[in-house]
C-alpha cells in the first residue's frame, strides 16, 4: 500500500510578475519497502517535490495523502505532528546539532516527547549503522560518512513509514556513498520503510527499485 | 541525558549558551550592570534614609506644649501641667520654666535666659560631667557660659540671688536637644507657671498623637494651648526619600532597558546564526512551542545568571557602603535594603525574558523549508 500519494500537485512561485511552476501537475506514490530515486536536471523541481512529500511545503494545487489520510490542508502544528510520527529526513549537509552527541542527535525527534524514551533504540540504531563505538562523539569528531549514518539513525528513531533523502550522498566520495546506500537499502528491508531519494548521480539509481524523472516540474 | 529527557529545552538552551561562552558572558554582563544600577542605587537611597532616620528619631519623639493665643495667662499653670500628665500618662512629661536672671561668678556677670527643670537628662546632653537626675540642686551651663564666667565643674555660680554648684557642661543644642545656656534646678526662678511642657513619647507617631490629644483636651473653645512636634517631619523625610529612591530606580531602569536591548540583539543574532539548526529541529518534528521554549529558556538563563551575579555584587557594594557610613556591613541585609536586591534580580530576569520573546517567536515561526534550503 502506498505511504504517500500526490495527486495533480502544482507548486507555483511568483517572483514579481513572473510566475514559475516548480511542479506542474505531478502524480507520485511510494510504497512500503520501496526505494524511489528522483532524478532530473538542476532546477527541475526535485527538492520542491521532496518538500511537498515531506510536508515541509504545501502545494498550490492538488492533494497530498499520507497513510491514506488527506493532509493537504493541515495547519502548521498538524503537519509537524505527522512529520514527527511518519517521516524521516536525511539531508545532503547532514544537519546534525553540534551541541549534541551522536546518541543525543538521534534522539532529537523524540526528545520533547516525555511519554517515550528512545535512548535504547537510538543506541541500537547507531550500532546497526556501524557506529557502536562513536555513541558519545560530537558531530565535529565524526567523518562525513559517519555523520550521514548518524542522520540515517535519526531519521529512523521514531519508526517512520517513509524516509526522504535529498542528495544523501552528494557530499560524500564514491565509496562512502556506496556504504550509505547499502545502509539505506538494508534498513529499507529491515524496517519495511519507503524511501524517496533525490539524486544527481547514477550511483543511487542503481540501488533504487524505481526512478522518477522530472524535467521543468513535469514528470517524464 | 536524563535531565534532557525531562527538560530538553533547558538543556539545549544551556548548551547553546555554553557554546558561545564569550557572547553569553557579554550579554549577561549587560544584565549584571543593570541589576547593580537598580539594586545599588536603591540600597544607596535606603542607606541614606537609614542614617537620616537615626538622626531624626531623637527629636521626632518630642512634642512641646505652649500657651496659645486665647490663653488666660502667658504661661501654663500647675493644674494645666497636671492635665497634660493625665493626657500623656504613658510618656515623660517635663515642665520647663524659663526666665531671664543675672548670673555671675567672681570674674564675670551676665543677664541670661535660664531654664529651670526637674528632669534635665531627657532634654540636654552632657558635654562634660554627668547630668544629675532628678535635678535637686545645681546648675548646668554651656561651654560659652563656662568660658565667660571662667568656671568649671564643681565651681559655684550665682543664679538670681542664690549660688549653685556647676554639675555638668552641656552641649550646644544638637539634634533632639534644647539649646540653652543655663539650666538650673528649682527654685531659682520665682516667676509663676511654666513657659512650656515637653512631652517625650515612644516615637514620632506617639508624640504627634499626644500633641493632638493635648490640643483636643484644652482647645474646646479657642486656642488655649498650642503644640509643636516633629511627627510630620518624619513623614516628610520619608516621602522625600521615597521620591529620591524612585528617581534612583528610574535611572537604574534605563540601564536595564539598554541591557534588554542588547539581549534582544544577541538573541536575534544567535537565532539567525542557528537558522538552519532550528529549521532542522522543526523539520524532524519538534513543535513550534518547544522551539519557543528553548529560546526563551536561553533568555531566562541569561537573565537569572546575570541577575544573580548582579544581586551578589550589589550586596557587596551595599555592605561596603554601610560599612563606610555606619561601620556595620550587615545592615545591607535589613529588609529596607535587601528588598532592592530582590527587585534588581527580578527586573533583570524580567527584562531578559521580555527581550527573548520576539527572537523566540520569530525562530519558532520560521518555515523549516526556508531554513534548511542549502
Ligand atoms: N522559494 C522559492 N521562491 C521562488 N522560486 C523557487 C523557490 N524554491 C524553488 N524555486 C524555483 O523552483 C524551481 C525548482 O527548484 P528546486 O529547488 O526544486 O530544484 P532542484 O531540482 O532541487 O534543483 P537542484 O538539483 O539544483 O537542487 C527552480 O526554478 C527554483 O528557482
Ligand atoms: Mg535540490
Amino acid at each position: 500500500m502506498s505511504v504517500i500519494e500526490l495527486d495533480g500537485v502544482v507548486k507555483r512561485y511568483t517572483n514579481g510578475d513572473e510566475e514559475i511552476a516548480a511542479l506542474d501537475d505531478v502524480d507520485f506514490t511510494v510504497n512500503r519497502g520501496e526505494m524511489v530515486a528522483i532524478v532530473g536536471p538542476s532546477g527541475s523541481g526535485k527538492s520542491t517535490l521532496l518538500n511537498v512529500i515531506g510536508l515541509l511545503d504545501t502545494p498550490t494545487e492538488g492533494t497530498v495523502t499520507l497513510d491514506g489520510r488527506d493532509v493537504t490542508d493541515l495547519g502548521t502544528d498538524g503537519l509537524t505532528e505527522h512529520r514527527r510520527e511518519s517521516i524521516g529526513f536525511v539531508f545532503q549537509a547532514y544537519h546534525l546539532l553540534p551541541i549534541f552527541t551522536a546518541v543525543e542527535n538521534v534522539q532529537v525527534p523524540s526528545m520533547w516527547d516525555s511519554t517515550v524514551d528512545r535512548k535504547d533504540r537510538a543506541e541500537d540504531l547507531l550500532r546497526r549503522v556501524g557506529l557502536g563505538d562513536r555513541l558519545t562523539h560530537k558531530p565535529n569528531q565524526l567523518s562525513g560518512g559517519q555523520k550521514q549514518r548518524v542522520a540515517i539513525a535519526r531519521a529512523l528513531v521514531n519508526e517512520p513509514h517513509i524516509i526522504l533523502a535529498d542528495e544523501p550522498t552528494g557530499n560524500l566520495d564514491q565509496d562512502t556513498g556506496a556504504t550509505i546506500l547499502d545502509e539505506l537499502t538494508r534498513i529499507k528491508n529491515e524496517e519495511n520503510v519507503a524511501i524517496a531519494a533525490v539524486t544527481h548521480d547514477t550511483q543511487l539509481t542503481d540501488y533504487a527499485d524505481r526512478t522518477v524523472e522530472l524535467v521543468d516540474g513535469v514528470r517524464r | 541525558m536524563d535531565a534532557s529527557r525531562r527538560l530538553p529545552s533547558l538543556v539545549m538552551a544551556w548548551r547553546n549558551l555554553w557554546r558561545n561562552r564569550l557572547r553569553t558572558i557579554l550579554a549577561a554582563l549587560g544584565i549584571v550592570i543593570g541589576v547593580i544600577a537598580i539594586a545599588g542605587l536603591g540600597i544607596t537611597g535606603s542607606a541614606l534614609r537609614y542614617g537620616t532616620a537615626q538622626q531624626f528619631s531623637d527629636i521626632t519623639n518630642q512634642a512641646t506644649v505652649m500657651p496659645g493665643e486665647d490663653a488666660e495667662q502667658r504661661y501654663l499653670t500647675e493644674s494645666q501641667v497636671q492635665s497634660i500628665r493625665g493626657v500623656a500618662s504613658n510618656a515623660t512629661v517635663i515642665p520647663v520654666k524659663q526666665g531671664r536672671v543675672t548670673i555671675s561668678s567672681h570674674t564675670g556677670e551676665s543677664y541670661a535666659s535660664v531654664d529651670q527643670v526637674t528632669k534635665p537628662r531627657e532634654l540636654y546632653s552632657a558635654h562634660k560631667g554627668t547630668i544629675p537626675q532628678p535635678f535637686r540642686t545645681g546648675v548646668l551651663i554651656n561651654n560659652e557660659t563656662a568660658a565667660y564666667l571662667n568656671v568649671t565643674i564643681g565651681d559655684l555660680i550665682i543664679v538670681g540671688d542664690q549660688s549653685y554648684k556647676v554639675r555638668a557642661i552641656i552641649s550646644d543644642g544638637g539634634i533632639g536637644y534644647r539649646d540653652s545656656r543655663v539650666v538650673v534646678s528649682p527654685p531659682a526662678l520665682s516667676k509663676q507657671g511654666y513657659s512650656s511642657v515637653m512631652i517625650i513619647a515612644e516615637d514620632g507617631d506617639a508624640a504627634q498623637y499626644l500633641a493632638n490629644a493635648t490640643k483636643d483636651h484644652f482647645n474646646t473653645e479657642g486656642e488655649v494651648v498650642r503644640t509643636s512636634s516633629y511627627g510630620g517631619l518624619n513623614q516628610r523625610v520619608g516621602s522625600l526619600f521615597s521620591t529620591l529612591n524612585l528617581v534612583l530606580l528610574g535611572i537604574g531602569s534605563i540601564s536595564l532597558v539598554v541591557a534588554g536591548v542588547s539581549i534582544l540583539n544577541v538573541m536575534l543574532m544567535s537565532t539567525i546564526e542557528r537558522r538552519s539548526e532550528i529549521g532542522v529541529l522543526r523539520a524532524v518534528g519538534v513543535r513550534r512551542k518547544d522551539v519557543l521554549r528553548m529560546i526563551l529558556a536561553e533568555a531566562t538563563l541569561l537573565g537569572v545568571i546575570g541577575g544573580a551575579v548582579g544581586a551578589v555584587l550589589s550586596a557587596g557594594i551595599g555592605a561596603l557602603l554601610y560599612d563606610t557610613l555606619y561601620s556595620d556591613p550587615l545592615l545591607v541585609f535589613r529588609w529596607a535594603s535587601a528588598r532592592y536586591l530582590i527587585v534588581g534580580f527580578c527586573f533583570g530576569a524580567f527584562a531578559s525574558v521580555l527581550s527573548g520573546i520576539y527572537p523566540a517567536w520569530k525562530a519558532a515561526n520560521k518555515r523549516p523549508v526556508e531554513a534548511i534550503r542549502s
